[in-house]
């Protein structure tokens, strides 16, 4: 399988350093999820590969192309955030469509793929409706189609269900494990839940306490047993956040 | 529509404080006389008398185009300054210096200063809604344009819009509200100001008319147009700045 996304000696310091030194390659299609302790900097290191933050060392490569903060790479990033980010006046339709302008798709074309990936995420018939008037769920469905409509590279999502239910939250991993299967979309997907990143992911990625550093990298092809791997990153995980706490009491 | 609705829909309680004042007012007209208090009936019939000659429409459109002038430019001013205080953090910042001395200046500061510089003319009452309510619709303007989510603004670099594209689509809605509530509250202070200016030197206006019936003695004129006044400002927001908003927050 081919190379998607090369990330190469990442590293970015804040006041103090936040990713010490973070090597990983992304191959087509895969799904990927980022593990770690809270606050070890998994979003940092997502804002890095969708170009919204510069790194401070280290390239990171999209189908061989750097990405380089202000989004002036010819590479398409689908990003879903932690908050939907839908704008609140306009509908799900016109959120999707909003997107697609800077792509030069004309207003009829616009309308039509915003349709087409709104029925993927799961609403259709939901395409007048502000976001105002719909489930927290529904408007992360919504921002997921954003995402897939501009036809990404790569699709980032930092802990999207983050502020969903455990019901939704479920439902939601169920359906974008769904969304990867029928597109084949790459993903890079950002979570502290370590059930919910087993249940998903192809492979994962767990990262250190701060500063961040690949503690271990797992495939999640099915020859180690769910419940085993489940187990296994949670000791880990653990042990990240008692070094991380004994680094804070030092 | 039951009979509790109806009653809360005719604030039954405003009513009943109303007629408690109106023969309060009654009687202590009958003890101090028309000049200082004149009764309730003489002002309605003081009404009746400007409805029927058409007085009453000269002198509010008199009034009400000088506002729409002074207040119409304070508006554009006051975008053309939410403007720049958008795309510039200093321009930000001296808006805000600006508001804060504009807001402290009074009103009268402005009458005398524009009866100094425009005579005594239309310019007068116009200018001095003008500064009045300029500081006002700023404020609210530059607020919202503080207040645009910069997780918005952000999205839409992720996704690549155009800095116009986001001017249009995030921070435009963004800030109508504040637009919409400053400009409400604007509109009321340019009522209650221009009227003061117009006391000097023009000859029509709300304002001219009342200080001219207080001097041929006509209290009750006094009063009537006050009520004029009130019903003004009433209409306009029930009718214009209230429909505004219920328009904006359709999304809701």
């Amino acid at each position: 399988m081919a190379v998607k996304l090369a990330v190469e000696d990442v590293g970015k310091d804040y006041l103090i350093p936040v990713i010490d030194r973070v090597s990983f390659t992304v191959e087509a299609g895969e799904f990927l999820c980022l593990l770690g302790p809270n606050g070890c900097g998994k979003t940092t290191l997502l804002r890095i590969l969708g170009g919204i933050e510069p790194a401070t060392r280290g390239r990171v490569l999209l189908d061989g192309e750097t990405i380089v903060a202000e989004q002036s790479h010819q590479r398409k990033v689908g990003v879903v955030f932690q908050e939907d980010r839908l704008l609140p006046w306009l509908t799900l339709r016109e959120n999707v469509a909003l997107v697609l302008k800077p792509l030069g798709v004309a207003p009829a074309g616009r309308r039509r793929r915003a349709d087409e990936f709104l029925a993927l995420a799961g609403l259709r018939g939901f395409e007048d409706y502000h976001p105002g008037r719909v489930s927290g769920g529904m408007r992360q469905r919504a921002a997921i189609a954003r995402a897939l409509a501009i036809e990404p590279d790569v699709l980032l999502m930092d802990e999207p269900f983050g502020a969903l239910d455990a019901q939704n939250r479920r439902i939601m991993q169920q359906e974008v494990r769904r969304i990867w299967q029928e597109t084949g979309r790459t993903i890079v997907f950002v979570t502290h839940a370590i059930e919910e990143a087993v249940a998903i992911g192809t492979t994962l990625v767990m990262l250190s306490a701060r500063p961040a550093r690949i503690r271990e990298l797992i495939r999640n092809d099915g020859r180690v047993a769910r419940t085993t791997l489940v187990d296994d990153l949670n000791t880990m995980i653990m042990e990240e956040v008692e070094r991380q706490q004994g680094a804070r009491a030092r | 529509m039951t009979l509790r609705e109806s009653a809360g829909r005719l604030h039954l309680a405003t009513l009943a404080l109303a007629v408690l004042v109106v023969l309060v007012w009654s009687m202590l007209s009958a003890r101090y006389g028309a000049y200082v208090l004149p009764s309730p009936r003489a002002v309605v019939r003081g009404l009746v008398s400007i409805v029927a000659s058409g007085e009453i429409w000269k002198h509010t459109a008199a009034s009400l185009f000088r506002i729409v002038i002074g207040f119409g430019a304070a508006v554009v001013m006051a975008l053309l300054l939410g403007l720049g205080a958008f795309l510039s953090r200093t321009v930000r910042g001296v808006v805000h210096d600006v508001v804060a001395v504009l807001n402290a200046t009074s009103v009268f500061v402005w009458i005398v200063v524009s009866i100094i510089w425009f005579g005594l003319s239309e310019w007068a009452p116009i200018f001095t809604t003008f500064m009045i309510t300029l500081p006002v619709v700023a404020a609210n303007i530059v607020q919202g344009v503080e207040s645009v989510d910069r997780r918005l603004l952000e999205m839409g670099d992720v996704y690549r819009l155009g800095g116009g594209e986001k001017f249009v689509s995030i921070v435009i809605p963004s800030t109508l509200p504040y637009l919409v509530a400053g400009m409400k509250v604007g509109f009321g202070l340019a009522l209650k100001v221009s009227v003061v200016a117009e006391i000097f030197g023009v000859t029509s206006g709300i304002g001219y008319i009342m200080n001219y019936s207080r001097e041929i003695l006509e209290t009750q004129m006094v009063f009537a147009w006050a009520v004029v006044m009130i019903l003004v400002m009433i209409a306009a927001d029930t009718l214009v700045f209230d429909g505004i908003s219920r328009r904006l927050a359709r999304w809701r």
